[in-house]
């Protein structure tokens, strides 16, 4: 039997809207589950994906895919990678599976409320897919790292980190929560798919595959990469979201999304993604720079696709790429002085070459940020090592959930702060820029019950109101606890 | 006699923090207890200067010996504290 071909009746099996005669349209795609924002079904159906594939495509495309990795990791299971890589590295895929692994997974119930209540059938149709895509990158990145749960209790987190309070785990919760777990589906294609998919994750997925090629990783690269040729697909339905909306007089709504969800999503990869590329990453093995990689993927990217769909760049685009070159510094800082708080083990990145190369990259570096670090080598050489663990909490932003930082030794200009504070029925909420606080201004009643590890903290729910105590409340025990990733062993170096 | 958050953010340092202090603190006393989570652990000391308290938002400077409770803060509140000749 021959079958017809693709292009001959694909459109006809994505026109599956029908007129309902048993309930109402609001019945069947109520409001707050669909975003239709009031844009008659009709408009709806010219949402255009680019990507299209149909199910016996996608299944056999996908067996391939898996086919591939699986043969990749099977090859290389004997080789001893895990022993013999710097313990940068290690750190950074723990930090990356215990981040990412069930989010994967969260993502896919975003794409099914997609798949059922996008009131567009080829957005329906695509999210579909993208719901089994999402469970093949929760499933995979759970499989991948459990082969190293016997080498430490860290790498157990790539299940666990989401199921506890860990900060890190926290602000990657928060930020998927009000993107993709608690918006309609329009709103959900955009800012997860769009704003976030297109841009960002290409950032640490096919970066850091560069990155881990580099190393020698290649289990990892090859999983990574063949993860992000399914989110170069189903990444696709913001777009022509956007394009609907801008069409039927929607264009400030679908601006706003965008604004917030950049900007959040940003915030998330300053200390996420930023200290991986630039500190944690051995130096041999840095591709490009994180500032490099956030220009080529993510400005660059944005630029010419928000101008395409009709829409602005971002009101702070400015502040935005200035933040891309200084953000992720301090983030870096802040993790490793704390570093008892992550599941990984942060490497400090601050030898004598690394300090060089920061310097080549980010002029000015060795001035303001490596005296930070010059402190704290001294206190390490003079074995002073109960100074370079904090005693108390860092401030945390209420928008990104990462603590308040400024450059060191910098003079501020005029009216510029480092918290933006505001005051709203009676609790006082810090912000670490003008935007996170517009954040927070665009729906006040939404977020005014956010509570950081510092509300908990004075609110008595940490006990005891100590380390052991915020230890535990993060659910972290020894062997999990975060280290220097060398033991310190960079301070010889500078030993006289 | 009571523990007051403040936020520190202390001159030369790349982080805000908790500091908890005490309503009947001085001044002198909130920028000694910011200084114990930030000198010696990135930031040198400094010789032969003052430390002074001043609220982040608007820089208003407090008196050195103006209590915690009297300087109309918020919990929470961010303040810095920096080094000046008195």
């Amino acid at each position: 039997m021959s079958l017809m071909k693709r292009e001959e009746w694909y459109d006809l099996t994505r026109t599956t809207n029908w007129t309902p005669k048993y309930v109402t349209e609001d019945e069947l795609f109520p409001e707050e589950m669909s975003g239709g924002r009031g844009i008659p079904l009709e408009k709806w159906e010219n949402y255009d994906e680019p990507y299209k594939v149909t199910y016996p495509e996608y299944v056999e495309t996908q067996r391939e895919k898996d086919a591939g990795i699986f043969s990749v990791k099977a090859a290389l299971s004997r080789s001893k990678f895990m022993d013999n890589v710097d313990p940068g590295w290690e750190a950074t895929m723990q930090l990356h599976y215990g981040a990412v692994a069930t989010a994967e997974y969260a993502a896919s119930i975003a794409e099914t409320r997609m798949a059922r209540f996008a009131k567009a059938p080829g957005n329906r149709n695509m999210a579909t897919f993208g719901m089994l895509d999402e469970n093949r990158h929760g499933q995979h990145q759970l499989f991948f790292p459990h082969t190293y749960t016997e080498r430490s209790r860290q790498w157990d987190w790539a299940w666990k980190a989401n199921h506890t309070n860990e900060w890190a785990a926290v602000a990657g919760k928060n930020f998927f929560d009000d993107i993709m777990l608690t918006r309609d589906a329009v709103a959900t294609s955009i800012m997860l798919t769009f704003s976030f998919e297109t841009g960002f994750t290409n950032m640490q997925f096919l970066g850091l595959a560069s990155d881990a090629a580099e190393t020698g990783d290649h289990t990892f690269a090859s999983l990574i990469s063949s993860i992000q040729t399914d989110e170069s697909r189903h990444a696709q339905q913001g777009g022509p979201s956007l394009k609907i909306l801008v069409e039927n007089g929607k264009k400030e709504e679908a601006q706003k999304m965008v604004d917030l969800s950049i900007w959040k999503a940003w915030r998330l990869f300053s200390v996420l993604t930023g200290p991986i590329m630039d500190y944690y990453t051995p130096i041999s093995h840095r591709k490009q720079s994180f500032k490099e990689f956030m220009e080529e993927w993510i400005i660059a990217q944005f630029e010419r696709q928000l101008l395409d769909i009709g829409l602005d760049l971002p009101w702070y685009w400015d502040e935005f790429i200035a933040d891309i070159a200084d953000r992720h510094h301090g983030m870096h800082l802040g993790v490793w002085y704390w570093r008892a708080t992550a599941w990984w083990n942060p490497a400090a990145g601050v030898g004598k070459a690394e300090r060089a190369w920061l310097e080549e990259k980010y002029p000015g570096w060795n001035d303001t940020y490596g005296k930070s670090w010059d402190v704290i080598t001294n206190n390490l050489l003079d074995g002073k090592e109960n100074l370079v663990s904090p005693e108390t909490l860092p401030v945390i932003c209420h928008t990104g959930f990462i603590p308040l930082v400024t450059p060191p030794h910098t003079k501020r200009a005029e009216g510029q702060l480092v918290d933006y504070q505001l005051e709203y029925e009676g609790r006082l909420y810090h912000f670490n820029s003008v935007v996170d606080k517009w954040v927070f201004e665009t729906d006040p009643e939404r977020y005014k019950g956010i509570m950081t590890a510092v509300d908990h903290f004075l609110a008595g729910h940490i006990n005891p109101p100590d380390l052991a105590g915020a230890l535990a409340w993060m659910g972290l025990s020894p062997g999990e606890i975060g280290k220097d990733a060398h033991d310190f062993a960079w301070i010889e170096e500078f030993r006289k | 006699m009571a523990l007051f958050p403040l936020s520190s953010l202390f001159e030369d340092d790349f982080v805000i923090q908790l500091v908890p202090v005490d309503t009947e603190d001085k001044m002198d006393d909130v920028a000694q207890k910011c200084a114990y989570h930030s000198v010696n652990r990135r930031v040198f000391p400094v010789e032969g200067k003052v430390m002074r308290v001043k609220r982040h938002s608007n820089g208003e400077v407090f008196p050195r010996n103006m209590k915690v409770q009297d300087a109309n803060l918020l919990p929470t509140e961010t303040i810095e504290v920096f080094y000046n000749n008195d």
